[in-house]
């Protein structure tokens, strides 16, 4: 067995920078778990949610978020929803499906994704170069969330507040997508 | 240039530029000075300038026809070096200092274009010509008038550099985008704006205000521009407006979706490193099309003279830029517009020496000291390099400088046709006007809707406004339409002065004459899309704005029709040209389409690895080091390090989807062909995925990590596809099964460690509680473990080199560290990373199928796998696979190939044939699908589809390739070249 542990390595290098009030950072404690809803689960997982978490399963597109504030519940799609909290280990997935104690088919997205917090005044003016969405607050107020695509890229978008935007992108091609965000920045600022 | 402004000569007092902000450019080397809010037509016509350019065709000397985007003669190179840009309206290009203008399309000087002579030549080149002429011989086509056409073809020149500019892209949402800036679109975006709608306005002009910039109308008792002026300021100051000039609305697609180009930079001598343009997709719930009209002109005969100008545009440059068109000017026109040309000029003290009208009649506007000519027309005109004369059709000659010609105004309705709509003809004011089929959601107002007068643009685009924000559930503001003037706007139906005795010019861009559209019709090509095809009528960078109903109406008298009855060709997106830098935007270079990394790739970057693209991965392809004399060397070490000891390839590329739920396992036997149900807890199996009709569509293995988890693996390149195909069985085929898909391609940095040392390699990285022995964790077993002291992971023993093998995988995370933990805890073994190079050239020698065998066209049985098919189970693919053609006994079947002469060496791609057939289509067997060079065995090896491939084994026959002129002798063997009976995978 190795005596050596192994470190984790931020897809971008836990990035960041501020240029003009946009700043721009990898959010590398940012864990991600997919819940699945089983087949006519909705009941068990609502009273699981309700008990873990104080709150309930959002809608697709909504959040809801739990009672201490720290986990945002993201709906991803009819029965699919992304859990959304800092955590440094390896093992938000089995802290999670221990939370929902069997409610639900959880799965580690962590390292799936690559989220970028994108903030400051001008974001939308930013955004709205590579994002197709209507970010415009009475279309897209905070904590509202939703799939797209970026520059040929698959990205998940959610408000965490009046002028911030977290995105969720790829790991593998989140260089590309980080390009992207760059030259939003530097076209628009 | 410092006593250049003494050389405008024809700058007027008054106008809407700014005189303390002089602007220095030059046109044709020759420097010139105009001011802000000039346009370099504008300029150019301050400095009294009027030969521009030479005509497409005939290289006739051309001046300023418009003073908008629909200018068909005045296309000009602007810029210098690479950033220069042909074919530029010089209209609506908006001068800066230092800007740098020439003329286009001649040989030698402007004044002298050596091309000149083809206008001597013009009785034999008349529409067709082309199409007549260069029919024989055949043999000269592509040697001989190919190249001549395309000499002579086009206007400007690309520079031939790569554009130093960049282009961006974006999106925009409104409820209301209105289109046009003139007084219809402001008094609808007022509208809207008042209303809380979030508006956008957008107009290609820099100016807002459309024609009352031009004009000299009063709106509640001010200038014109001065109240587009204050309404533009109003609506840039509220937060639910987006005023966006410089920007063309080029297209209307469908849901309410426009594409604009909003020309950013273009204005300034230093773009800086910001975007020149940025093409815009606008997504709107209402668009009002406020678009205006633009002036016909009228076809007579040498109408094109420089000196020959709409009599709008002559408005536009006195009124809003003061500068003279010309000092004596006669105006010609079959409307009242026209007449209010006449009015203006003499307003600013310009001698009006005629206004002719072929109306007869009483004058509509009194015009002291000019003389009147109704019911007479303009039929002739001098002056080769500028107007100097006309000649009346009534024998009359008057002395002239400028000729402002007006035929009435067409509606601007080209977006109202993106979508298949079809315009109606209104004969009050001899114009289409947009009717059946306009895009929904949208509406138009104003003069782009055939409501010519300034009360009635400024009313219907207030009512246009208020039934969009209705039509939307939103409420209305209360408020009238200002007080305005109401001009006259009668018109009479006049296209071409019958007495011309000279060419009389349709499409002054295409050099089309009355007599070629006559001669199409005698020549049968009488529908409107022919009539355009075979003459070139509205064609190029103009689109025939200004010369289409002309056309139109000789092709109508021509035929005995009507002009609604002979129609109108379809516009078609883009309304004015558009770069395609900007359609490329930011996309280009290496940053052209985005890119994967795998989680060893900087790891891979140090060892100085040969990366290949694989899709969008970059894939680690092979490992150069000091000594390999080529990169065959470098993959022959890789396998043979691998085959010997220990190898270790980045295969986490390759799809992955967790698959969870009660009914998992029904699930996957249902898109398998071979049975999961009894797959136990702890196993890996190989599976193959049928397409509906039969077809191999992919294959991988899928390992069972718990009662209800599972975890596919796809090939790389049906990563995405097999998820896609799998979303749609669980979601439509089989919503009643408790099953959830989720892919974790990225989220798992996977390893392949394969060779007989591997097992050694992985005892020392994978923690003490996972017993790695061939008795506790044999061939295809698969587990959840802990790595290098605790970090969580996966493994699998599967082998893709035939060797024994195992796949370890960790959250992508510690993708890095792991590759570095195990190339440290192989150095005692010698281990080598290897690339896709050694990892395909190990698959073919054990005989593997990968993309290049699933092309989309080849089963399981040709495959050899038939026999996996389960007929305990339906899959999907199962009864299609059952088609007697597919089981032909005679099918091609998947095999070895190696050369009868070892020396040789295979290629994919070539065709088998029995020896001694003919090297023909009828007598194909089958083709060589992947090769390789075996260092095991120390030859070229080849898998390859043959018919009956596997009862031939040892039969010899030929690898042809008649387009390379190779047929060589190959021998049909297992496609097993190593371990045929799988002993190593199991030790």
């Amino acid at each position: 067995m190795s005596d050596t542990a192994l470190y984790p390595t931020p897809a971008l290098g836990g990035y960041r920078a501020d240029k003009d009030g946009i700043v721009v950072e990898e959010l590398t404690r940012l864990a991600v778990v997919s819940i699945a809803t089983p087949l006519d689960g909705d009941k068990a997982l609502d009273a699981a949610m309700q008990k873990s978490f104080g709150t309930t399963p959002p809608a697709p597109g909504k959040v809801t978020i739990s009672k201490d504030g720290k986990t945002r519940f993201l709906g991803m799609a009819p029965g699919q929803i992304f859990a959304v909290f800092n955590h440094d280990r390896p093992d938000a997935e089995k802290r999670l499906a221990e939370t929902l104690s069997g409610s639900a088919y959880t799965t580690d997205q962590t390292d799936v994704w690559v989220a970028l917090r994108v903030g400051g005044e001008s974001v939308v003016a930013v955004l709205e170069r590579i994002c197709p969405l209507d970010l415009h607050p009475d279309a897209f107020p905070a904590d509202r969330c939703a799939r797209t695509v970026m520059e040929h890229m698959a990205a998940i978008v959610l408000r965490d507040g009046e002028d911030g935007f977290v995105l969720l992108t790829a790991r593998s091609s989140a260089r590309s997508f980080l390009h992207a965000v760059e030259v939003s920045v530097e076209n628009v600022l | 240039m410092s006593n250049t402004a003494s050389r405008q000569s024809h700058r007027l007092s008054g106008g809407l530029v700014d005189r303390n902000a002089p602007l220095d450019f030059t046109f044709n080397g020759s420097h010139y000075q105009g001011f802000e809010g000039d346009t370099v037509a504008s300029a150019l016509v301050a400095n009294g300038v009027k030969l521009v350019g030479r005509s497409f065709k005939y290289h006739r000397p051309r001046g300023i026809l418009t003073a908008g985007s629909e200018e068909p003669n005045a296309l000009l190179t602007i810029g210098r070096g690479a950033y220069a840009e042909p074919n530029t309206r010089a209209t609506v290009a908006e001068l800066y200092n230092g800007l740098a203008a020439s003329s286009q399309n001649h040989r030698g000087p402007l004044g002298f274009d050596f091309m000149a002579v083809n206008d001597f030549f013009s009785p034999f080149l008349s529409a067709g010509f082309y199409y007549k002429t260069f029919m024989w011989p055949r043999a000269f086509w592509e040697k001989v008038y190919e190249p001549l056409i395309r000499k002579s073809a086009g206007l400007g020149a690309l520079s031939g550099e790569p554009d130093p500019s960049t282009y961006d892209k974006g999106f925009l949402h409104c409820d209301v985008l209105v289109i046009g800036a003139g007084p219809a679109g402001l008094m609808a975006a007022k509208t809207a704006a008042l209303s809380g709608a979030r508006v956008i306005l957008a107009d290609e002009d820099f100016r807002l205000g459309g024609r009352l910039n031009s004009e000299t109308y009063e709106i509640d008792g001010m200038p014109g521009s001065e109240w587009a002026q204050s309404i533009v300021q109003e609506l840039s100051e509220m937060d639910n407006v987006r005023v966006m000039p410089r920007t063309t609305v080029y297209g209307s697609y469908d849901h309410g979706i426009y594409g604009a180009l909003e020309r950013a930079r273009d204005h300034l001598s230093d773009q800086g490193d910001k975007p020149r343009q940025i093409l815009w997709r606008i997504y709107s719930k209402r668009a009002i099309l406020c678009a205006g009209a633009i002036e016909r002109p009228i076809a007579f005969g040498d109408n094109d003279r420089p000196g020959i100008m709409m009599a709008g545009a002559v408005r536009s440059y006195v009124n809003r830029w003061g500068a003279a068109p010309g000092k004596r000017v006669a105006i010609f026109t079959s409307n009242d517009d026209g007449w209010r040309t006449a009015a203006d000029l003499s307003a600013k003290g310009i001698e009006v020496a005629a206004v002719i009208d072929p109306r007869t009649g009483n004058a509509p506007y009194q015009i002291p000291n000019t003389q009147i000519f109704m019911g007479d027309a303009v039929a002739g005109t001098y002056g080769r390099k500028g107007i100097t004369q006309i000649a009346l059709a009534s024998g009359r000659e008057i002395p002239v400088d400028c000729l402002a010609v007006s035929g009435g105004w067409s509606p601007n309705l080209q977006l109202t046709c993106h979508q298949r709509g079809r315009p109606a003809w209104r004969e009050d004011i001899a114009a289409f006007v947009p009717d059946q089929g306009i895009p929904v959601g949208m509406s138009v107002a104003g003069a782009a809707n055939g409501e010519l007068s300034l009360k009635s643009a400024l009313t219907e685009g207030l009512n246009k406004a208020n039934a969009a924000l209705k039509d939307l559930g939103m409420k209305t503001a209360p408020q009238a339409a200002p007080k305005s003037d109401d001009e006259k706007i009668a018109a009479t139906p006049f296209f071409y002065v019958k007495e011309s005795k000279a060419r009389a010019w349709v499409d002054q861009q295409n050099d089309v004459t009355v007599k070629d559209v006559k001669l199409a019709h005698q020549e049968g090509f009488r529908s409107v899309e022919h009539l355009k095809r075979y003459t070139t009528l509205g064609m190029a960078t103009d689109q025939g704005k200004t010369a289409n109903v002309v056309g139109l109406a000789i092709m109508a008298n021509a035929r005995g029709q009507s002009i609604p009855e002979t129609g109108t060709t379809i516009f078609r997106p883009p309304y004015t040209p558009v770069p395609i830098g900007a359609l490329a935007g930011r996309a280009r270079g290496k940053d052209f389409r985005p890119y994967r990394l795998t989680p060893s790739h900087s790891w891979a970057e140090e060892q100085g690895a040969t990366f290949v693209e694989v899709g969008m991965w970059m894939r680690a392809q092979y490992f150069p080091k000091p000594g390999d004399k080529s990169w065959r060397d470098t993959v022959n070490r890789e396998v043979e390090t691998t085959r010997n000891s220990v190898g270790i390839c980045d295969v986490t590329t390759l799809g992955k989807i967790d698959i969870q739920g009660r009914d998992a396992a029904e699930f996957l036997n249902r898109v398998y062909i071979n049975g999961f149900a009894k797959l136990a807890v702890g196993k890996t199996r190989y599976g193959m995925m049928l397409r509906e009709d039969g077809i191999a569509m992919d294959d991988g293995t899928t390992a069972r990590l718990g009662e209800t988890h599972y975890v596919m693996t796809t090939t790389t390149a049906n990563a995405g596809p097999v998820f896609r195909h799998l979303e749609f069985c669980r979601q439509c085929l089989w919503p009643d099964l408790d099953v959830h898909l989720i892919s974790t391609t990225d989220g798992w940095a996977q390893f392949a460690v394969a060779g007989p040392n591997s097992r050694k390699l992985l005892q020392k990285v994978v923690d003490t509680d996972t017993d790695l022995s061939n008795e506790g964790f044999p061939f295809m077993a698969c587990s959840e473990i802990t790595v290098c002291g605790g970090t969580p992971g996966r493994l699998f023993r599967i082998s893709f080199s035939g060797e024994l093998a195992y796949e370890i995988a960790v959250p992508a995370r510690y993708g890095d560290a792991l590759i570095r933990a195990l190339i440290k805890a192989g150095e005692e073994f010698g281990v080598t990373p290897y690339g896709t190079e050694a990892l395909g050239v190990m698959r073919i020698e054990k005989g593997h199928a990968a993309g290049a065998e699933l092309p989309g066209t080849t089963t399981a049985q040709n495959l050899g796998m038939g026999g996996m098919i389960s007929k305990k189970k339906d899959c999907i693919g199962n009864t299609l696979s059952e088609r007697p053609d597919l089981n032909r006994d005679d099918g091609l079947r998947l095999v070895g190939f190696r050369p009868v002469d070892r020396s040789q060496h295979l290629k994919a791609g070539w065709h088998f044939l029995s020896k001694g057939s003919p090297c023909d289509m009828a007598h194909d067997e089958g083709w060589m699908t992947s090769v390789a060079f075996s260092p095991s065995l120390d030859h070229s090896i080849g898998l390859g589809f043959i018919t009956r491939g596997s009862d031939r084994m040892g039969e010899i026959v030929r690898a042809v390739s008649p387009a390379t002129n190779v047929d060589i002798e190959v021998e049909i063997v297992s496609p097993h070249f190593i371990d045929p009976e799988g002993e190593r995978l199991r030790v």
